[in-house]
């Protein structure tokens, strides 16, 4: 029974760690609640394909007068310790989820100045390496 | 072409510091490059798609600008029938997509079923039919009370779409689907300007779009050399990048700062921009879309 339960402990863990990420599908779980009056705009996978990569980098226009959150979902509203850093174009870092040595799920960006933007996605103590991301927009008065 | 490569990947995926922006290196960079493009990774290519705005956003700024809802001012659904190839399909859906989004912002509701009904068709023909939930849309078009649902759902159907052309080694079919949707957003709001010159904040909105198009145009650039039409619609994009020359986007960076509100961390920003744009600056601009905007809609 011991080896059993070893076995069945094992191929798990080595099929989690095989397992396809699916980003795209983690985005959707992601998406503003339609009464916070966000309206979602952008879905991001965030593949870190099993801890082989240690950064993705999506980059977007952000318009003046706009405001922007930007969620991190993993497992449910767990980040899985994806962090998400925001830099303006002149790789100025406007935001990061990191706070106090723990990511937070969401960053509010209110945007007075329209440029491209980076949103890097790295990795702290995460299992899955496997995350997704959305942005959505709402008018900033 | 080697060095061209390796800017691309080191803009991309590594990029650091710098007084132009990677964008801009990469524009010059592809622009001394004659020979023919390498093989971009999937990853980059998705990384660039990425960057376009939604056309919802503009179709957002625009309503809240107070400007009224002209139906005038979209493509016809009848021409629907007049798109023949893929690739002025997968413009036109763009193109659809944006007027989709515009009639459902403003609540039209009869409008939007008409849209829906040409965005299904077309997707039907580029075999891509199966990632529109054309059921859910029309249910939430009919219900005035489920806007944000609405766009939700129908933002992730051309996200999916857009995934599929993506995997299926079809980016090409993407970029022109961005490129049609841009495009549309961009001629409201060119139309809407004309009518409103003193409206400052529009005069903006449309001269910050010189650095959507920057992004375009490298898409474009990609697969000018393997297609006739796309390689003619570059050539179009440049005389529209000739009449954005002249508007100046300044940009002031400041620290931000930053608070905790639950579980959300609120920036506050202290960076700022400003758009220098003429009255001749707009009117070229309208002229030229409007000149490419007819080609591809007729």
């Amino acid at each position: 029974m011991k080896r059993l339960i070893f076995f069945l402990l094992a191929m798990s863990v080595v099929s989690y760690g095989w397992a396809q990420c699916d980003g795209m599908g983690k985005a959707k779980g992601c998406a503003p609640k339609p009464d916070s009056g966000y309206t979602l705009i952008k879905s991001f996978a965030v593949n870190g394909d099993n801890g082989k990569k240690d950064k993705i980098e999506y980059s977007y226009v952000f318009t003046k007068g706009t405001k922007y959150l930007l969620n991190v979902c993993a497992d449910g509203e767990s980040t899985d310790g994806v962090v998400v850093t925001l830099y303006d174009k002149y790789r100025n870092q406007v935001a990061t989820s990191l706070l106090n040595g723990k990511p937070l799920k969401a960053i509010a960006y209110p945007c007075s100045a329209t440029g491209i933007y980076y949103i890097t996605y790295t990795f702290k103590e995460s299992k899955g390496y496997c995350a997704g991301s959305t942005i959505g927009f709402k008018r900033h008065t | 072409m080697k060095s061209f490569l390796s800017l691309f990947m080191a803009t991309i995926l590594f990029a650091c510091g710098g007084g132009k922006s990677n964008i801009d290196q990469l524009t010059d960079s592809i622009a001394s490059v004659d020979e023919a493009l390498p093989e971009i990774s999937q990853e980059n290519i998705e990384s660039i798609l990425a960057s376009i705005p939604a056309p919802l956003e503009l179709s957002t700024h625009i309503k809240d600008a107070g400007i009224a809802y002209d139906k005038t001012l979209l493509n016809p659904t009848d021409n629907e029938s007049n798109y023949t190839n893929s690739n002025t399909k997968a413009l036109n859906l763009g193109i659809y997509g944006t007027d989709l989004g515009y009639t459902n912002i403003y609540g039209h509701t009869q409008d939007g079923l008409n849209y829906l009904s040409a965005v299904q068709k077309l997707s039907d023909d580029l075999g891509i039919g199966q990632f529109l939930d054309f059921q859910s849309i029309k249910r939430l078009t009919n219900n005035s009370n489920n806007l944000d649902s609405l766009l939700m759902i129908t933002n992730q159907n051309f996200e999916n779409i857009n995934q599929h052309f993506i995997k299926q080694n079809q980016a090409s079919l993407s970029t022109l689907l961005l490129t049609g949707g841009w495009l549309e957003a961009l001629h409201i709001a060119n139309q809407v300007t004309l009518k409103q010159m003193q409206n400052e904040e529009l005069r903006e909105r449309l001269g910050e779009q010189k650095i959507v198009l920057d992004n375009i145009i490298i898409l474009l650039q990609l697969y000018s050399n393997q297609d006739s039409n796309i390689a003619n619609l570059l050539k179009d994009m440049h005389l529209l990048e000739n009449a954005f020359a002249a508007v100046d986007i300044n940009y002031t960076y400041e620290e931000s700062t930053s608070k905790v509100v639950d579980g959300v961390l609120e920036i506050v920003n202290k960076s700022t921009s400003h758009v220098t744009i003429t009255d001749e600056d707009i009117q070229q601009i309208a002229n030229t879309v409007e000149q490419i905007r007819n080609r591809i809609i007729s």
